[in-house]
């Protein structure tokens, strides 16, 4: 599966939020569903969905699409746009 | 004295709010809105930003009844809920029109909504403060507080915890919550500085805050240091952090020991403590020195409050001077106060021959997901009532998971969850649904709670 796809349904999943709803837009805390609960189940499916483990200071930094896509890029699990 | 006047008091006292780094003297929020003096209801829904803080002193200086809301509820409540109390007054910065409501700009920050009608249906002059005892539910069920609740509250609080002038101290706990509100009234009663956020650990701004101004003290419910560990929070060094406050729950034991092992070497203290809204904040609570003897127990009481444990049924009963005045579930419910000698905690509990309190059980049907209280109860029927009246049994697993049980095959995990996520705001990872033939009964009719719960291991 591409990875930007496999994201977008990981992302879906965590914030139990539809699919469509996936976007660039989204922040942490800008929507209800992007909750501190949800922020560390994300972790928690970002680290199995792609088989890293992700450091502490890139848990806090990862609070838009844009800077978590950013962020996997450095795990080397995204690949540059 | 009013706790605004000893709040006042406090002349040192600065807000800071750290989005814009402005900083205000208690004093520039002395009567800084136009309001009318007259005692009737207002409805904050507070966010813990300046805003509502200002807001929230300027009602506590008046004769004002003040209920603190949560400003996340979904709209639908909250018109439910000005519906049932008609406030005169409402501060909420998430709506730009109330239908029935005038705009009343208080002051050059500050935009109020103002009932036309000016309702003046009579509030017992003793109810200073409604809490929710819920929260998100949108419950109409509030707890009445005294000006004298709050106060002796906040004293006894005083007595244990090291707040000094010189702190700075974040509010990082929402105010609607009483351990949020304690925080902030023992605070601005005694401490230098408070923050005004609603940043909480996850979010980098947080921390830049918290090594900009050099926060004194965390306050958290177990949640909240779970995350802390998740993000190694105890792996660094923070030489300004004084003592940290936790309530809601039992830390976990492997938890709780490595915040023991942290804090200890560093001459940082840990307070576990124990309250209710119906105790306008705490009842009991843990001295650092006995942490790592004790870490599962809530300590003792505070000052001028007592513990009975009731030999029947092995409830913990507790009496003092903060034991609230009675619930409200509607606008009648107003006009009476009646100090409590006695409150019913629901919880279960023993007593070790020192002296400490242990929580073992719960005889309300109570769980605490993330720090925050449902009544399993009221759950169970609002799920009932958006799904035709079928049947349904939550049960709490450990105030870790909401369990859902009921008998309808062509019902969807996914619906039930994705209601409850619409409705209570609960995320689904901590919902677990088991679809039955047969919902376990007691021999008198009841569902068979303890029985349910099993069904838990099949999930």
């Amino acid at each position: 599966m591409d990875k930007s796809q496999k994201l977008d349904e990981v992302m879906a999943l965590a914030l139990s939020v539809p699919l469509e709803e996936i976007n660039d837009d989204l922040a942490y805390q800008s929507i209800p569903e992007w909750d501190s609960m949800s922020h560390m189940v994300l972790m928690t499916e970002l680290e199995t969905a792609f088989g890293i483990s992700i450091e502490t200071d890139d848990m806090l930094e990862m609070n838009t699409m844009p800077k978590v896509r950013e962020i996997l890029q450095k795990y080397g699990v995204m690949q540059t746009n | 004295m009013r706790l605004y006047d000893l709040i006042q008091n406090n002349k040192k006292l600065t807000f800071i709010d750290p989005f814009t780094d402005r900083s205000y003297g208690v004093a520039d929020f002395h009567h800084s809105l136009v309001i009318d003096d007259r005692q009737a209801l207002v409805f904050i829904y507070a966010d813990n930003l300046i805003g509502s803080i200002e807001v929230f002193l300027n009602f506590l200086g008046s004769r004002f009844t003040v209920s603190l809301l949560s400003p996340q509820l979904s709209p639908v409540y909250k018109q439910e809920l000005e519906e049932v109390y008609q406030p005169y007054y409402i501060y909420d910065p998430s709506r730009t029109e109330i239908p029935g409501f005038d705009i009343h700009e208080a002051s050059s920050r500050i935009r109020l909504f103002q009932h036309q009608l000016k309702p003046d249906y009579p509030i017992h002059p003793d109810i200073k403060l409604l809490l929710s005892t819920s929260g998100t539910t949108g419950s109409p069920k509030f707890v009445k507080l005294s000006e004298e609740n709050l106060i002796h509250n906040a004293e006894a609080i005083l007595e244990f915890l090291p707040i000094r002038e010189d702190d700075i101290t974040p509010l990082n706990v929402p105010v609607i919550f009483v351990y949020g509100l304690s925080i902030f009234t023992t605070n601005a009663l005694k401490a230098g500085t408070i923050i005004c956020t609603n940043r909480d650990v996850l979010q980098k701004e947080f921390w830049d805050d918290f090594v900009k101004y050099q926060f004194s003290s965390l306050g958290g419910v177990p949640y909240v240091y779970e995350m802390l560990q998740r993000i190694d929070f105890f792996k660094k060094e923070y030489p300004f952090l004084r003592y940290m406050t936790q309530t809601g729950g039992i830390l976990n034991q492997t938890l709780a020991k490595v915040i023991e092992e942290y804090v200890a070497p560093r001459g940082q203290q840990f307070f576990v403590m124990y309250g209710q809204t119906e105790a306008a904040g705490r009842m009991a609570y843990l001295s650092p020195a006995d942490l790592k003897t004790k870490n599962t127990s809530i300590g003792r009481p505070i000052r001028n409050g007592s513990f009975q444990i009731d030999p029947s049924t092995r409830e913990l009963l507790y009496s003092g001077p903060n034991v609230f005045g009675g619930y409200a579930t509607k606008s009648a419910d107003l006009n009476t106060f009646q100090p409590g000698d006695v409150l019913y905690t629901g919880d279960i509990a023993e007593k070790d021959e020192e002296g400490y309190y242990y929580i073992i059980g719960r005889i309300k049907r109570i769980v605490k997901l993330l720090g925050t209280r449902f009544n399993l109860d009221e759950i169970e029927l609002i799920i009932k009532n958006a799904f035709n009246g079928e049947t349904f049994a939550c049960i709490g697993v450990e105030d870790k998971h909401l369990l859902v049980i009921h008998l309808n095959q062509d019902l969807k995990d996914e619906e039930i969850k994705q209601f409850l996520k619409t409705k209570l705001n609960l995320h689904p990872s901590i919902i677990k649904i088991k679809q039955v033939s047969k919902i376990p009964l007691t021999p008198n009719g009841k569902v068979d709670y303890t029985s349910a719960r099993s069904l838990y291991q099949q999930v």
